[in-house]
């Protein structure tokens, strides 16, 4: 009996731990069929499976399996038109692998049915080990090609997982596959951050019993604690070109937010009030930044520009406003209570609408997409948590429950490519 | 190694020539940082605190949501701290704030530690040097509570008084 436990714990640690639910898809998702041309190999159906599952997950795609097919063409001239057009389907994508060389191509092109030509052809390269990845990029290039945004099937998410005393600091690719730890502590992990080339991460660690802020080097593991101080520093955020980083301190006896340049290790102060500042986020161009402040007696989001200190007030409507980032240079999302519950909500900063985006409870952490059109955050049901999102313009919402023990604190990475 | 990035490189370059669009594939490293195996950090200038086991807290005071201001029933047990570090100066007190998990972790790390805050301004007020406290955030991190209903909540915004040496 304890073997088979044992064994169990073990496939546990090699599963993914992110399984992603849709729980309420696209009104009108486009309906494909994803075949291999002119063969049906073994690499070509795991490669097909990998794009399938991607584009199931956007909540967006209705990808037809084999047993519902009246036809299965081989290539773009077997396709009988009327068979596709009874089954309502868009398009057809054919994919053709070559595994040879020490190398791995695949080619994709996407035939429309109702137009009965083949509308788009790519190529995506990568070496063997690369599979999955390789066929991320293809989903991604389908991706665009129906809905005009970028795919974020090649990207990667940041998180930390909590059982019991052990804190880790985990990336995977969106799909939950090829789980990789960064960090592994007795003490809490927080506010993971990626550095916008990815090259880098900073977050805040709890291991020397107080919060610190590091930096962390991904490809080498070297970390740098970026402000020894014995007061507590927190909240990181990389400047858009990587150059500073904005961190809050109250190394000067208030919680205050600070720009250090990565480079000359210069500190400047950006807030001076005997508030809480906190939570500072870049605007696209990375000329302002964004923060909670309570000055007025409740979290509210304020703006400042970096240069001239100018700073405005953003939100006004309720008594809770944190932890904002840009959505766009337009619009913006934080947590906001409505009542009773914490959740996330967007405001446009020119109308000063603001939207109710989630209907959870105790939504924190929300973090954007590389496409800007998907939103991730930390929620709580019951004692356990667990990561939701949202597609902005589709309204698809998914979770990932926990598997075991607690997952929170994601970060969307950038772009890959 | 060299050698398939070479070939690869050049079968990139044939297919850019081609009409259809290409895209390289790139698999990013990464490495492992274990610091449960590995006591010591590895940069020298960390600021480490005082790293004694603390037990039970000598006094925990509670506070309202969102809240740093001290209320009337903990002003009692504070004096009886207040006069017990006058009396003697080799006494250092460690006063740990914490949050309830409502709202974000950022914001409660910085009101955890305003309400740790809010107990060395008493005490210091009330006389005692600011010298001899140590005061430190720990946002929601530690919950004594890890219920999610207000019973736990009023139990987890918190200050824990510590005496260290």
């Amino acid at each position: 009996m304890k073997r088979v436990i044992l064994l169990f714990f073990l496939v546990l640690e090699f599963k993914a731990d992110l399984v992603l639910e849709i729980t309420e898809s696209a009104s009108k998702p486009v309906k494909i069929a994803i075949l291999e041309k002119n063969s049906n190999s073994l690499v070509g159906q795991e490669i097909i499976n990998v794009i399938s599952n991607d584009l199931k997950r956007t909540g967006e795609f209705r990808v037809l399996g084999m047993d519902e097919l009246l036809s299965i063409p081989i290539n773009e001239d077997e396709v009988i038109q009327r068979d596709w057009l009874l089954l309502d389907v868009d398009s057809i994508i054919f994919v053709e692998v070559q595994n040879e060389d020490n190398n791995l191509e695949i080619a994709y092109s996407i035939f429309d049915i109702s137009y009965n030509e083949t509308e788009d052809k790519r190529r995506v390269l990568g070496l063997p080990d690369s599979l999955r990845q390789s066929s991320h990029y293809v989903s991604d290039g389908i991706y665009k090609y129906f809905y005009g945004i970028e795919g974020i099937s090649s990207t990667k998410l940041m998180y930390v997982t909590r059982n019991s005393d052990t804190h880790k600091l985990i990336i995977s690719d969106a799909d939950g596959f090829n789980e990789q730890v960064l960090l592994k502590s007795n003490n809490s992990i927080i506010s993971p951050a990626w550095s916008t080339d990815a090259k880098e991460i900073a977050y805040v660690s709890f291991e020397n019993n107080r919060a610190q802020v590091f930096t962390q080097n991904l490809a080498t593991g070297q970390r740098n604690l970026i402000l020894s101080s014995k007061s507590s520093v927190s909240s990181p955020a990389w400047s858009p070109d990587n150059k500073d980083l904005a961190f809050t301190s109250t190394k000067d006896g208030n919680s205050e937010i600070y720009i250090i340049n990565l480079k000359s290790r210069k500190i400047t102060r950006l807030t001076e009030n005997l508030a809480i500042d906190t939570e500072p986020a870049w605007s696209p161009e990375g000329k302002k930044i964004i923060f909670t402040s309570d000055r007025s007696g409740s979290p509210q989001i304020y703006e400042i520009d970096v240069r001239t200190k100018l700073k405005r007030r953003l939100t006004t409507e309720g008594n809770y406003n944190a932890r904002a980032s840009y959505l766009d240079k337009d619009e913006i999302i934080f947590v906001h209570r409505s009542k009773t519950d914490f959740n996330i909500a967007k405001l446009d900063l020119g109308s000063r609408n603001l939207e109710v985006l989630t209907s959870t409870k105790n939504d924190e952490s929300p973090c954007i997409a590389p496409n800007g059109n998907v939103i991730i955050y930390s929620t709580k049901d019951g004692n356990l948590s667990y990561l939701a999102g949202i597609n902005i313009s589709s309204k698809v919402s998914f979770k990932l429950p926990a598997l075991y023990g607690e997952l929170k604190e994601p970060a969307w990475s950038p772009f890959l490519r | 190694m060299k050698n398939i990035l070479i070939s690869l490189f050049s079968i990139f370059i044939i297919f850019a020539c081609s009409s259809t669009p290409v895209e390289k594939v790139d698999v990013q490293e990464t490495k492992t940082v274990d610091l449960t195996e590995n006591t010591q950090t590895d940069s020298n200038d960390s600021v480490v605190m005082s790293d004694v086991d603390l037990g039970e807290a000598y006094v925990t005071v509670l506070f309202d949501y969102d809240d740093d201001t001290l209320k009337e029933e903990s002003l009692e047990e504070l004096f009886a701290v207040s006069r017990l570090m006058k009396s003697n100066a080799k006494y250092t007190l460690l006063v740990e704030g914490h949050a309830d998990e409502r709202g974000t972790r950022e914001y409660n790390l910085a009101l955890s530690e305003r309400r740790a805050k809010a107990v060395e301004d008493f005490l210091t007020a009330t006389g005692v040097s600011s010298f001899n406290i140590e005061v430190v955030g720990y946002g929601e991190e530690m919950p004594v509570d890890n219920g999610s209903n207000e019973t736990a909540w009023s139990k987890n915004r918190r200050a824990e008084l510590f005496f260290i040496r």
